[in-house]
């Protein structure tokens, strides 16, 4: 009995207090619908008001079929229901509309599904709608879930009064067979001691004796016994426990949505059928693909009879510590749906050392289902795509990627597909974040299923965009020349990767695709520092990717050395910022030193790999021009790359315009040079700035941007650049080593 | 030794076994899973994506009776479906159905009656749930049995001695799947990639989580896109001299404000007619050599007997009907809308009908 009283708890307390509360909530209403007006009286002209005023004006009888009008304002209505919801006065014009069945049954249900209140529903209303049901011309089904729909809502109705008024009205419902259990759950709701009469006693028992001890009627019972026990005498068995069967309402998600988004302001109550259909609920959603299955053990375990049953399983779920699943290592348990293993790192890494095949291939088909529904598919919610669920399913995505340090297969294949149709600005960090960890690909399949999307998007999307890509890219090199390492240091360097892999991708596979990715990006920025007007903050993306790019060799010991193209290394060369300079000297004294240890490997081993000639002359071009340029002052000179023409310089009227890239006056560096001049010749009135050139003041010069962190600077010319002190005004001229 | 067994068995389709062999050590599987990811399955889909037939075996009349049960048969084709794709199934297996039975309806019962303390198989308002196999309902020697589901209950107010009525049915099957596909699963999964349902949503969706969650696969809508349309109208078209379509009736939505629905509905006669003009040579040869066996049917085929179609539409009411889609199709054969309802009327087209869907369902897997 006391489990009853418990039970019967809050609708009993809603009917003790239920004149001051009822007052009060009241208040609260009509302040928000005052509110409510006054927001709509600003936007008149809003289809979505006309299209109110539509229904509530429209006539009895007129056609459905074919009417276009009222199918373009009912969806209107339904888009504004299920994404902000619908004011009262909305429910209330769409209540009557639909219940008065001024445009027949069909259009009642849909109108009924769509019902989700923004904040309150209006107690008037209902009741009108309660009448119409006594019209009886309503179709059974629609009045079953017109009466769902009240017990779904019912904690939102502002107040209640009017009606426990018609209780006897409703009453009269319960002998309908089909709308007797979801009657009997309205009426236990809204029973008062008062309501409690002889004569429905007596016509609750009846209908028992014909339906048998349903538990519908045993529940309205049994909380009428609570009111006057003098007048039920049936005994009610002790086990009944909780509250009615929940009816895994249409409504319940899409009102969890609306209340979210809307910050909700009037809270579900923990009336217990609600508890229980929000865990069902769930698992109806049809929009949301993005959750994550529970972790439970597998429930069929006849279907496995295994032949070592004497061995005990502990499944996942009872897991809890590291130690534990060191501990258990040879008799865990896979659960039973393997995507609720997103996101919790103590099965990832089980799942990452035992290597099970289906396993992996489970969560696979669990995550690309996922991926496909929200994002491609998009049966029904589409407009639910940036949603917070979206974000953060991604994020957890991601993180165990990172955790795994390796891709999904099925989150490579919905990529591929994905990018075809991304605008590159949905989700961006997470979709680049994604794609930089996809596996590599072979080089006869990488065009077409990374570059040409990927291109499109870069050039029509913003910088940000594009140095997003670049990011991507360059992350997307560093775990693929990982991987190489890693696998590398177990094998030998010439074996092929086929070896261990089913796909034929073989060292020099391996490399095309490296080579390929590394040229795409070459391509993209050459173009994209045009198009950006050599950007530095792109300018800088480019240049972390290079320094990848330069270190292959040494770093990852991967047998190939691809040089920038011109289109990065120019403007990289005559940037504004000291800095873009300084990286492009480092980038260059690595590929040196990189280049250097290649060749003395290739003199030393037989197993050497090739680089072409057309490499080292390349880099040599590139030592010669930098060092001409920023040392030698001889910009402009024939044979360099950057050739203008003689007379176009001259009309430029830019004196020695061949100095005007050397160290002193590259633009760079020139704030530099006048800070050195003025440090070093304190109060001299006219600048000049060549006098920095001679012997000292240039050694001095050299040793203050050295100072001011210029690393790269230094390195590259410390390696590449052989000059005395003594030697008068004689700077070392460049003599690259590799010259084959 | 490693290396010899990979060389024995390079090709996509058995690159299964390879993987199977090298699990020596963990780092490489790591390192394989990246790589050969896709290749486990066939060559990953994304690398050489799965795509829709361009040609087809035309419809030969299947003695489909002989083979499967009447009574499931009869079943099959008096229902309009609705039809889902869904993953492998994580072993499943076709000699647990009795137990699959007693435990889905278990799970029913639980659903309905959750937060109620009350036995779950009890007297009344219990559910029967049934699982069989619908014998001979395969084509290929690689697709799985059908399964067919039913679920009997009880009216709420019946009587005691009322029978029980079937309150939904539905079954999973896969007719001539894409071989390579199914070779690369491994023995653990069974492919029905095809889901049919017919009854309350509110079953279907039970069935579904149980299959969820106890074979750990996932359900998604399928739709009949535009070109599968296209091809239904095609394939039931070619049909008629064997077994008259009685009509032809086509719905073409129209994306115009307010949108435009046209129902185009043409006589069996004439659509043969213009349907038998289009066809290409075979015919012909057939007559000639009869060594041409497979009747094929192409998509220029049917690209060119709907564009026909369309233009004398076209010549009629000066309505292009291509920048509309097709959205619905029936005839006496079956009818099929886009929203993945489909009826199929007669059991002798039956399999070409479903090896079409099988094949739109493959086609929705994730990987």
């Amino acid at each position: 009995m006391a489990a009853q009283q418990n039970l019967a708890g809050p609708s009993d307390s809603d009917t003790s207090s239920v004149s001051d509360q009822s007052v009060s909530s009241r208040s609260v209403n009509r302040s928000l619908r005052v509110a409510e007006k006054e927001r709509r009286k600003n936007k008149a002209g809003d289809p979505y008001v006309v299209a109110l005023k539509y229904f509530s004006d429209v006539e009895a009888g007129t056609p459905v079929y074919g009417n276009d009008e009222v199918e373009k304002n009912m969806v209107l209505v339904e888009k504004v229901a299920y994404s902000k919801g619908l004011s009262p006065e909305a429910i209330s014009v769409m209540l009557e509309f639909g219940m008065s069945l001024r445009m027949g049954t069909s259009l009642c249900a849909r109108v009924l599904k769509c019902l989700i209140p923004a904040s309150v529903v209006p107690q008037e209303a209902v009741v009108r709608a309660v009448v119409w049901l006594g019209v009886g011309k309503l179709p059974i089904s629609t009045q079953v879930l017109f009466i769902k729909w009240v017990l779904t809502i019912f904690d939102l109705i502002d107040a209640k009064d009017q009606l426990r008024a018609i209780y006897g009205f409703i009453f009269s419902f319960v002998t309908e067979e089909n709308l007797c259990p979801f009657i009997c759950h309205l009426l236990y709701l809204l029973t008062r001691k008062e309501s409690v009469r002889v004569f429905r006693v007596r016509k609750l028992l009846e209908l028992q004796s014909k339906l048998g001890r349903q538990p519908f009627l045993l529940h309205l019972l049994s909380l009428y016994k609570v009111f006057c026990p003098e007048l039920v005498t049936l005994s009610i068995p002790s086990r009944m426990k909780s509250g009615f069967r929940n009816h895994n309402s249409t409504w319940k998600s899409a009102l969890i949505g609306v209340q979210k988004r809307n910050g909700s302001q009037v809270a579900l109550s923990n009336n217990p059928a609600f508890t229980i259909k929000d865990k069902t609920n769930s698992r109806k959603r049809k929009h949301y693909h993005l959750e994550l299955p529970a972790l439970s053990s597998v429930v069929n375990k006849e279907a496995q009879t295994e032949p070592s049953s004497s061995r005990k399983l502990l499944p996942l779920v009872q897991l809890h510590s590291f130690a534990q699943l060191l501990e258990n290592m040879h008799r865990i348990e896979l659960p039973a749906q393997m995507g609720s293993l997103l996101g919790s790192s103590l099965p990832l890494q089980y799942l990452d050392f035992v290597q099970d095949e289906s396993a992996l291939l489970r969560l696979n088909f669990w995550l690309g289902y996922a991926l496909h529904e929200e994002f491609l598919f998009c049966g029904d919610g589409g407009a639910l795509q940036t949603s917070e669920e979206a974000l953060q399913f991604l994020n957890k995505l991601l993180s165990t990627q990172h955790f795994l340090q390796e891709g999904f297969s099925s989150s490579e294949a919905f990529l591929y597909k994905f990018l075809a149709v991304w605008d590159g600005s949905l989700l961006r960090p997470q979709i680049l974040g994604l794609l930089s960890n996809v596996p590599v690909v072979p080089s006869s399949q990488i065009g077409r299923l990374l570059f040409e999307p990927l291109m499109q998007l870069f050039f029509t999307s913003s910088m940000f965009f594009k140095c997003g890509l670049m990011e991507c890219l360059n992350n997307m090199l560093l775990k693929w020349l990982t991987w190489h390492s890693v696998y590398a240091l177990e094998d030998d360097l010439d074996i092929s990767l086929n070896s261990h892999t089913s796909i034929n991708m073989t060292l020099s596979g391996f490399k095309d695709s490296v080579m390929e990715l590394v040229d795409f990006a070459g391509r993209l920025s050459s173009v994209g520092l045009q198009l950006e007007g050599c950007h530095s903050l792109f300018l800088s993306f480019v240049l972390d990717f290079y320094e990848t790019v330069c270190d292959m060799f040494l770093k990852y010991g991967l047998p190939l050395v691809v040089m920038p193209p011109p289109g990065v290394f120019y403007p990289a060369m005559c940037a504004t910022d000291p800095v873009s300079v300084d990286r492009l000297a480092y980038i260059m004294y690595r590929y040196k030193v990189n280049l250097t240890s290649a060749k003395s490997q290739e003199k030393l081993t037989e197993q050497a790999f090739h680089i072409s000639r057309e490499t080292f002359r390349e880099f040599n071009h590139y030592i010669v021009v930098m060092v001409n340029c920023l040392w030698n002052s001889k910009m402009f000179q024939p044979g360099m790359g950057v050739q203008l023409g003689e007379e176009l310089l001259l009309k430029s009227n830019v004196p020695q315009y061949w100095t005007s890239f050397d160290l002193i006056h590259h633009p760079a560096f020139m704030s530099y040079a006048v800070d050195f001049h003025q440090k070093c010749w304190p109060g001299t009135k006219d600048m000049d700035l060549n006098s920095i050139k001679h012997s000292k003041p240039w050694s001095w010069y050299l040793e203050y941007l050295f100072t001011q962190g210029y690393d790269g600077l230094k390195q590259f010319v410390q390696s590449n650049i052989s000059w005395q002190l003594t030697a008068g005004d004689g700077r070392g001229d460049s003599r690259s080593t590799q010259q084959t | 030794m490693e290396r010899h067994e990979s060389s024995t068995a390079r090709t996509p389709t058995n690159s299964l076994v390879v993987k199977r062999r090298t699990k020596s050590r963990s780092y490489r599987q790591s390192y394989q899973s990246c790589f050969g990811a896709g290749s486990r399955l066939g060559l990953t889909p994304a690398l050489t994506a799965r795509r829709f037939n361009t040609s087809r075996r035309a419809p030969k009349s299947h003695n489909i009776t002989d083979k499967v049960n009447a009574e499931q048969l009869a079943l099959l084709v008096k229902t309009e479906w609705q039809l889902s794709y869904v993953t492998p199934l994580y072993r499943f297996r076709h000699t647990q159905l009795k137990s699959y039975s007693r435990q889905l309806s278990a799970f029913i019962a639980a659903e309905k009656q959750q937060g109620l303390a009350v036995e779950v198989e009890g007297p009344q308002g219990g559910v029967r749930v049934s699982f069989s196999v619908v014998q001979g309902m395969v084509e290929a020697v690689d697709d799985a049995e059908t399964v067919l589901i039913q679920i009997h209950s009880k009216p709420l107010f019946a009587r005691q001695d009322e029978p029980q009525k079937s309150v939904w049915s539905g079954w999973l099957t896969c007719i001539n799947g894409n071989p390579d596909y199914l070779h690369s699963l491994p023995e653990d999964f069974v492919c029905l990639p095809l889901f049919c349902s017919s009854g309350p949503e509110n079953l279907t969706t039970v069935v579904k989580s149980w299959f969820q969650q106890n074979f750990d696969c996932y359900f998604g809508p399928l739709e009949i896109s535009h070109t599968s349309l296209q091809w239904l109208v095609a394939l039931w078209t070619n049909c008629h001299t064997e077994s008259s379509i009685q009509h032809l009736k086509m719905i073409w939505t129209l994306p115009v404000a307010p949108p435009l629905q046209i129902t185009y509905t043409v006589n069996p006669q004439d659509a043969w007619e213009l349907w038998s003009s289009v066809r290409k040579a075979p015919q012909e040869e057939n007559k000639a050599g009869k060594e041409v066996e497979e009747d094929s049917i192409d998509i220029e085929e049917v690209m060119s007997f709907i564009q026909a179609l369309k233009s004398h539409f076209y010549r009629h009411f000066r309505l292009d009907l291509s920048a509309g889609s097709l959205n619905q199709v029936s005839t006496a054969l079956g009818s099929a809308k886009y929203s993945g309802r489909i009826k199929i009327s007669n059991s002798k087209y039956m399999i070409t009908t479903l090896t079409l869907l099988t094949e739109c369902a493959l086609l929705k897997m994730p990987i």
